[in-house]
């Protein structure tokens, strides 16, 4: 039989919904918290699990190289993939936020330096608001930034603001609400659909169970 | 070996193309071609997906801007429309030909091979039906055995939103949303509109009016939808009543969340995907309107297929030819004469066929037979045995009784 293979990071979220799983009876006991392995099976040999950087994430589902995805609403946004999104797991979830020091205008100004690990969400997102931006690209650190004068902000996701509030910064403006999502390759939804449709069913079990 | 690899994906093509061409061509197609190059007005003056900035552009010396052919459904039709005006009786095309695109991308070719047929006929859901089952027949011809047709409807969509009033840029994230089924993000977005809402469940129902075609028309049913959408759902579901009677039924996926991708398309509309490929491998659907351009109804409906594409979802499969040469024959010195003899009559009957002087070793891996012609003897050579042959009768009755005719034609 084909296995249903499933892409996601490693880290707090792909714990969560292998924890999901096992309450529908899908188990991985192959894996363990320390294990470096990249693929691993379920106990069943139905579910192949391979863990890949987050942002990797919807292209090998976009290519096909996985069936499915789970991955950070942030990540779609930056880099959107002809997928389908069919399910919202509610975890990881953050915001996508505007930052700086405090009363730093965004309002009816002409410019802004902006640094961020999301430029496209970025650029967009003020231009719909009329303000030309210079983009500076981060993969890291992104709140040092506007510390050290490279960036009047940044734009950046913020879960508990800690590091923010550490560094003397604040959220100036929300721009959305980001959390895991289920993607699925087109071309698989069509060939493997009961599969696939039973996976979400699991997933979803696993998340009333929760909520 | 690189040329090796060359020659081997050539050789893929060329038999995907030999089998495309040959099921067409029994469903009554006949094959034929259009101008490398085309008028550019052509093209910006009928409604299609094709980006301008994708056509790749040549001036003539006149100064006239010609386009190098970037596909074959427009100029085909217009041709049709200045010979024949409306639709003068039911006609039938396929063609093979490299089409033409601006790629952004590295690595990726500007022309690709595409074979496709275009029905011109009236609307029905007999021909459109017939036109799925092509489709589908071809792609099993190819040799994959997990296809599915995704079928939907090209006015659906349009017709729902259509009175809506919705500004360009709402409509295309409507559109993005569902073409992504995301479920998530349609119920909100949605509620920020002034909308009916029974077209508001309709809207937010869409990402899940996908799947077996009777479950999603058991979905259907609950759901009050307009008039011209229920003609929709209706032609949609006779036509699928006829693909049922070509026992096509577990190919079929229907998907009313499919929108419009070519933007001359308006009724019935379906793509092709084969297992472990993650991109359609074809498309296609019905484009009434597209003659109407041109000023005549030329009503039809065809699909079309990147040979590429196909080679490359292909070649994940155990390839069903294992032999890439039919008879090998070696030859002593002495009977040269009667070894080309043996290697033209072969030939004449469409097996391939290698002959060589008989040095040292006399096999072949990649042929199915060898032919070894020693002074005194003639011997035919398979996997299993060797057996001694008189004349070319009792040659050619061997290897007709161990596989009637030769591989690569069937």
């Amino acid at each position: 039989m084909d296995y249903l293979t499933v892409a996601m990071a490693k880290g707090r979220t792909a714990e969560r919904a292998m924890k999901f799983l096992e309450k529908s009876d899908v188990r991985f006991s192959e894996w363990t918290d320390d294990s470096r392995k990249l693929v691993i099976y379920d106990d069943k040999k139905t579910i192949k699990l391979i863990f890949v950087k987050a942002v990797d994430v919807p292209v090998y589902v976009e290519k096909g190289a996985a069936d499915v995805g789970i991955v950070g609403k942030d990540v779609m946004m930056e880099d959107p993939r002809d997928v389908y999104e069919l399910l919202d797991l509610g975890i990881g979830k953050c915001k996508l936020a505007v930052a700086g020091f405090p009363n730093t205008p965004v309002e009816n100004i002409p410019f802004l330096t902006v640094a961020s690990k999301y430029p496209l969400v970025a650029k967009e997102y003020f231009d719909k608001k009329g303000i030309r931006t210079e983009m500076i690209k981060l993969n890291g650190s992104i709140e040092l930034a506007p510390l050290i004068g490279m960036s009047d902000v940044i734009v950046d996701i913020v879960e508990t603001g800690t590091t923010l509030k550490e560094n003397g910064l604040v959220v100036l403006e929300e721009i959305a609400d980001v959390s895991a999502r289920l993607i699925v390759n087109k071309a698989s939804y069509a060939t493997k659909t009961e599969d696939i449709q039973q996976f979400i069913q699991d997933m979803k079990e696993g998340l009333e169970v929760r909520s | 070996m690189y040329s090796e690899i060359l020659a081997s994906e050539h050789e893929k093509h060329e038999k995907i193309i030999g089998t495309l061409s040959k099921r067409f061509t029994t469903y009554g197609y006949k094959r034929i071609k259009t101008s490398a190059f085309e008028q550019y007005d052509l093209y910006s003056n009928v409604r299609t997906s094709i980006n301008q900035n994708e056509m790749i552009k040549v001036i003539d010396y006149t100064g006239e801007v010609l386009v190098l052919r970037p596909d074959v459904t427009i100029p085909l039709t217009q041709q049709l429309v200045q010979l024949n005006g409306n639709l003068p009786e039911e006609m039938r095309y396929y063609y093979v030909q490299e089409v033409f695109r601006q790629t952004f991308q590295e690595n990726e070719r500007i022309g690709k091979t595409q074979a496709g047929v275009e029905y011109y006929c009236e609307s029905s859901p007999q021909a459109d039906a017939e036109t799925i089952m092509l489709a589908c027949h071809a792609l099993r011809d190819v040799g994959f055995s997990d296809v599915k047709i995704e079928i939907g409807y090209a006015g659906f969509f349009t017709e729902l939103i259509a009175d809506l009033q919705l500004t360009i840029d709402q409509t295309a994230e409507l559109k993005t949303l569902i073409q992504a089924k995301n479920v998530v993000e349609i119920g909100p977005f949605l509620n920020q509109l002034p909308i009916d809402p029974s077209v508001k469940e309709i809207l937010e129902q869409l990402p899940l009016l996908y799947g077996a075609p009777q479950v999603v028309f058991d979905r259907l049913q609950n759901l009050k939808v307009s008039e011209s959408a229920q003609r929709a759902i209706d032609y949609l579901q006779q036509t699928y009543k006829i693909v049922e009677l070509y026992g096509l039924k577990k190919h079929i996926v229907i998907d009313l969340g499919l929108i419009n991708h070519m933007g001359y398309y308006s009724g019935i509309i379906f793509q092709g995907y084969v297992e472990s490929f993650g991109k359609p491998v074809l498309m296609g659907g019905r484009y009434d309107s597209l003659s109407e351009e041109f000023g005549v109804k030329l009503p039809a409906i065809g699909f079309a297929c990147e040979i590429d594409s196909l080679v490359k979802a292909a070649a994940k499969k155990e390839l069903k030819e294992r032999y890439s040469i039919d008879v090998t024959v070696f030859f002593k010195e002495s009977r040269m004469k009667y070894a080309i003899d043996i290697a033209n009559e072969l030939r004449e009957r469409d097996y391939r066929v290698v002959s060589k002087p008989l040095k040292g070793q006399a096999s072949a891996k990649d042929s199915q037979y060898t032919i070894q012609l020693l002074e005194q003897q003639n011997l035919l050579i398979d996997e299993e045995e060797a057996k001694e042959f008189r004349d070319f009768k009792q040659l050619l009755d061997s290897i007709t009784s161990k596989k009637g005719v030769p591989e690569w034609t069937i």
